[in-house]
């Protein structure tokens, strides 16, 4: 049973004075499993953040269907999708979007107040997340005033505090140091453990080691996929620069 | 590269950064069109030929400087929002491989073109503005318009002169900017985190009691003139009171909600108060002078317009007959020489006395303790409000007036108090002791009001008022009162302005004397003076006001948009954590509405709050007609907030078409 389901995903940009097409997504189709851990790598312009943004329900796709838990994305009115995305999804960018007006602790809170949980509720569902992800003590502090790992560890409490089917990530080490990418990936790790399914966006062969599954994107397309199975980190880590190197001399495909 | 190159690379910049530029250069416009309308107003040679037009120019050559400062200062804050903007793009030049002469002179060319537009567009707009305002008001009043209309050469001179020098300000600070920072930071230069601001329970507390205790004096002055400095003192404590509460109290009461969970975590709320609480910290003290400014102007403008509107019934009250005549020192020679006098005028011009009064009186001032009135304390340090005037008038006088025969003793009298209410039984002055037969409610023929209070004795006859005249002449000496007679006549109502006017001076020039001072006053005589002098009031008041409403919407909405920019990345973040464009919508109206009409709603409490007081102050000025006040009052709320509320409309649609963009 897939959680994530996406088939024939097509994406045309067609600028808005003429000009030529620009295809971002040819054809996609994949499935994530509950429960599982995928990762998404291609370079820049490969179509990563686009196929991201149909995901997420920010943007919607040319041809093709994305299901979520088995319903339709495309299908979802206008008017209930901001709904939808708060309930089901959790996102982590790479440039954290927290909001300096907030503290630490209403930024966590903010999808949740979106969705009009009371207070009490909010706090209980809070305290085991925080001493988690070690954020504790800065909660009433402000985003400004706290580093780039605690800002994302905030970031990550505020995709899983609305317990979310599926966690979008996206790039989530760009902005972090290799200390700060090493503990964050190590929580995304354990949060998956605990069942969470995630999928993340990158183009870093580290993080990308750490998932169960690594999916290559290149020209709009899925052009190679990688399990990890019973591997350690670093011999996925060698197999993924291997296919990477092989995408960029023009290797054949397989399977 | 071309010679203009950089002459076109500057104006390109400006079209490009239309949606900025544009409220900027408006708002340039406005500043040097409302300079110029004041410099110009002030230095109008027939304003100055009005009655009371010298002091209102005093108030517009000082209402110049005021606004010449008020425009550097406001200029360059908007130029620094605008500069933080365009850092960034500056950046990007500098890193395509711009060297800082070139921006520089960029910049030069962007100011160049920016001052000349909004310079000379405002200098235009002056001229027309000016031109249009008087070509309205000869068209809407009925008074003559002794100002005409006048291009002020030097009021040209001395806009070009400040307003060179501001926009130089503002490029030598945009240079300053650009100069110190380097290519990286300018590429960042519009993101700086800002610190959360925070509670100042002091300066809360003491805005409150100030403007508590502003409010007290305001509501609890009695007589307009006793307490005309109290009442300043008011003013400037509810000033005050109004600068702590928006600057600190707005905060500590937004830091309060916040402490409410249950209030503060609900979507719109939570958006909206720690938005709001940013947006005070940045805005407050200009809101704080857009309230202040804004209960002026709405005062003056209702002021103005009831005094206006109500000329009609000013006359009444000031003159409530066609023509009454005063005598001063009078002898009963004198009023039969008057009355024949008076009559023979009137047959020859063929007019008839319609209800003629007439009275004699004496009227002198004591100082009230309890029902005694003292006439020997030195009048220094006595509070104004003790002070009262007691009017004496025989009986058969009183009689005549009314039709109704009294019959009193020696020492009794009727009472009539005019402005206070008198709570005694008897009456002591000068050794004599009256007691009080009867309190009338009404008098006729003394409709003309004193601000003190006057105390009228109807007494037995003329020689208790001729005795009480001897008493007072010898206590008060040269200071004494002198006996007076009172004459008052209507004419029938199809006797003509010029008619009454004409008669009005031969009456003048026909009255015996005989060491008699006299007074006449014809309504008539009088009524275009009212105009005149009320009409021009209220021209200026409706001018200043027009101006600033003009002024501070066009600031209200300067800020909105520049802040639109700011907050276009937090509603694109919480648009990705999950709020739908509704909410986003929702909280917008909520925040800009708040940030436009707190300064309105507060002025408006203000006004409520002053209104007792300026009702009785206008009674000063004869106006006694507090509904036509209160409505004048109302109307003028009212359609300073409909502007306002158009203006918002404009301002959420742009500043949501920004921030969704």
């Amino acid at each position: 049973m897939y959680i994530l389901e996406v088939k024939n995903l097509k994406k045309v940009y067609t600028p808005r004075f003429g000009g030529n097409q620009v295809q971002a997504l040819s054809s996609v189709s994949f499935g994530v499993e509950k429960g599982e851990y995928v990762a998404i790598m291609g370079e820049s312009g490969s179509g990563k953040t686009t196929l991201l943004n149909i995901l997420a329900a920010l943007d919607t796709p040319t041809a093709g269907d994305v299901l979520l838990n088995g319903r339709n994305i495309g299908s979802i009115p206008q008017k209930e999708i901001a709904a939808f995305r708060r309930d089901n999804l959790g996102f982590v960018f790479q440039d954290f979007n927290l909001l300096d007006t907030f503290s630490i602790r209403d930024n966590i809170f903010l999808p949740l107040v979106l969705a009009r949980k009371p207070y009490q509720e909010m706090e209980r569902r809070l305290t085991p997340i925080a001493r988690k992800l070690g954020i504790e003590p800065i909660l009433a502090k402000y985003p400004y005033e706290v580093s780039g790992g605690e800002k994302q560890r905030t970031a990550i409490a505020r995709a899983i505090i609305t317990n979310p089917q599926l966690i979008l990530a996206d790039e989530p080490t760009g902005a972090l140091d290799s200390r700060a990418t090493d503990g964050l990936l190590r929580l995304f790790r354990e949060i998956n453990e605990e069942g969470q399914t995630i999928l993340m966006v990158t183009h870093s062969t580290k993080a990308a080691s750490f998932a169960q599954r690594v999916l290559f994107i290149k020209d709009g397309e899925i052009f190679h996929q990688l399990y990890k199975g019973d591997s350690s980190e670093e011999e996925m880590y060698q197999k993924i620069a291997d296919t990477l190197t092989m995408i960029a001399t023009g290797g054949e495909r397989r399977g | 590269m071309g010679r203009f190159f950089y002459w076109k690379l500057a104006a390109d910049n400006i079209r490009k950064n239309i949606q900025v530029y544009l409220p900027y250069i408006l708002t340039c416009t406005a500043t040097v069109a409302m300079y110029y309308l004041m410099h110009s107003l002030s230095q109008n040679s027939g304003l100055g030929k009005m009655s009371g037009g010298d002091t209102v120019q005093m108030m517009l050559s000082f209402g110049f400087v005021v606004v010449g400062i008020f425009s550097a200062v406001f200029l360059l804050y908007t130029n620094s929002f605008l500069i933080k903007r365009r850092k960034k793009e500056f950046g990007l030049f500098n890193v395509l491989g711009m060297e800082k002469k070139h921006l520089a002179r960029i910049m030069m060319y962007e100011t160049i073109y920016i001052a000349v537009i909004s310079i000379s567009a405002g200098l235009i707009g002056g001229i027309v503005l000016s031109k249009a305002m008087f070509l309205l008001l000869l068209k809407l009043l009925r008074f003559e318009v002794q100002m005409g209309f006048e291009i002020s050469g030097s009021a040209i001179v001395f806009a070009l002169l400040l307003f060179g020098t501001i926009f130089f300000l503002t490029l030598l600070s945009n240079l300053r900017q650009v100069h110190l920072a380097k290519p990286i930071e300018l590429l960042k230069g519009g993101q700086v985190g800002e610190r959360e601001p925070k509670a100042k329970w002091l300066l809360t507390l003491s805005g409150l009691a100030s403007m508590g205790t502003g409010y007290y004096l305001a509501l609890t002055a009695e007589s307009p003139i006793a307490a005309l400095t109290l009442f300043f003192v008011a003013v400037i404590l509810v000033m005050i009171g109004t600068y702590c509460l928006f600057t600190a109290g707005s905060i500590a009461l937004l830091k309060l909600l916040r402490k409410n969970k249950s209030y503060y975590y609900r979507p719109n709320r939570f958006t909206t108060v720690s938005g709001l609480m940013y947006r005070m910290q940045r805005n407050a003290v200009g809101l704080a002078n857009i309230c202040i400014l804004s209960t002026m102007v709405l005062v003056t403008l209702s002021t103005t317009v009831a005094l206006f509107v109500g000329v009609e019934d000013v006359l009444k009250t000031r003159y409530p007959r066609d023509i009454v005549i005063s005598s001063y020192g009078i002898t009963d020679e004198y009023i039969d020489n008057l009355g024949a006098t008076v009559a023979q005028v009137v047959e020859n011009h063929n007019l008839v006395m319609q209800d003629p009064m007439e009275y004699r009186m004496l009227s002198f001032v004591g100082i009230a303790q309890g029902n005694e009135f003292l006439t020997d304390e030195p009048s220094l340090n006595i509070s104004p409000s003790r002070l009262k005037t007691l009017c004496f008038i025989p009986s058969e006088d009183y009689s005549g007036l009314t039709g109704e025969e009294v019959q009193l003793a020696q020492d009794e009298v009727l009472l009539y108090s005019q402005g206070a209410d008198y709570e005694y039984e008897s009456l002591s002055v000068l050794g004599r002791t009256f007691s009080v037969r009867k309190q009338l409610n009404e008098l006729p023929a003394v409709t003309e009001w004193d601000i003190s209070g006057r105390h009228f004795l109807i007494v037995k006859d003329m020689d208790v008022v001729e005795e009480m005249y001897h008493a007072q002449a010898d206590v008060y000496g040269e200071h004494g009162s002198k006996l007076t007679y009172h004459l008052q006549f209507d004419f029938p109502g199809d006797v003509s302005e010029e008619g009454e006017i004409a008669f009005y001076k031969d009456l003048r020039s026909s009255l015996p004397s005989g060491g008699v001072s006299r007074y006449i006053e014809s309504r008539e005589a009088v009524k275009d003076e009212f105009y005149s002098l009320y009409g021009g009031l209220f021209f200026l008041g409706l001018f200043l006001g027009i101006l600033f409403i003009m002024g501070t919407v066009l600031i209200i909405y300067y800020k909105q948009i520049t802040e639109g920019y700011e907050d276009k990345e937090r509603f694109a973040i919480m648009q990705k954590v999950g709020m739908s464009r509704e909410e986003v919508k929702r909280s917008i109206r909520s925040q800009v509405l708040t940030v436009f009409f707190l300064p309105l709603i507060v002025a408006t409490v203000h006004i409520s709050v002053a209104f007792p007081f300026i009702t009785k102050l206008l009674a000063v000025f004869s106006l006694r007609n507090t509904l036509l006040f209160a409505t004048c009052t109302g109307g003028t709320v009212l359609i300073f907030a409909l502007f306002y509320g158009l203006v918002y409309h404009r301002t959420a649609r742009v500043y949501y078409r920004i921030v969704s963009m």
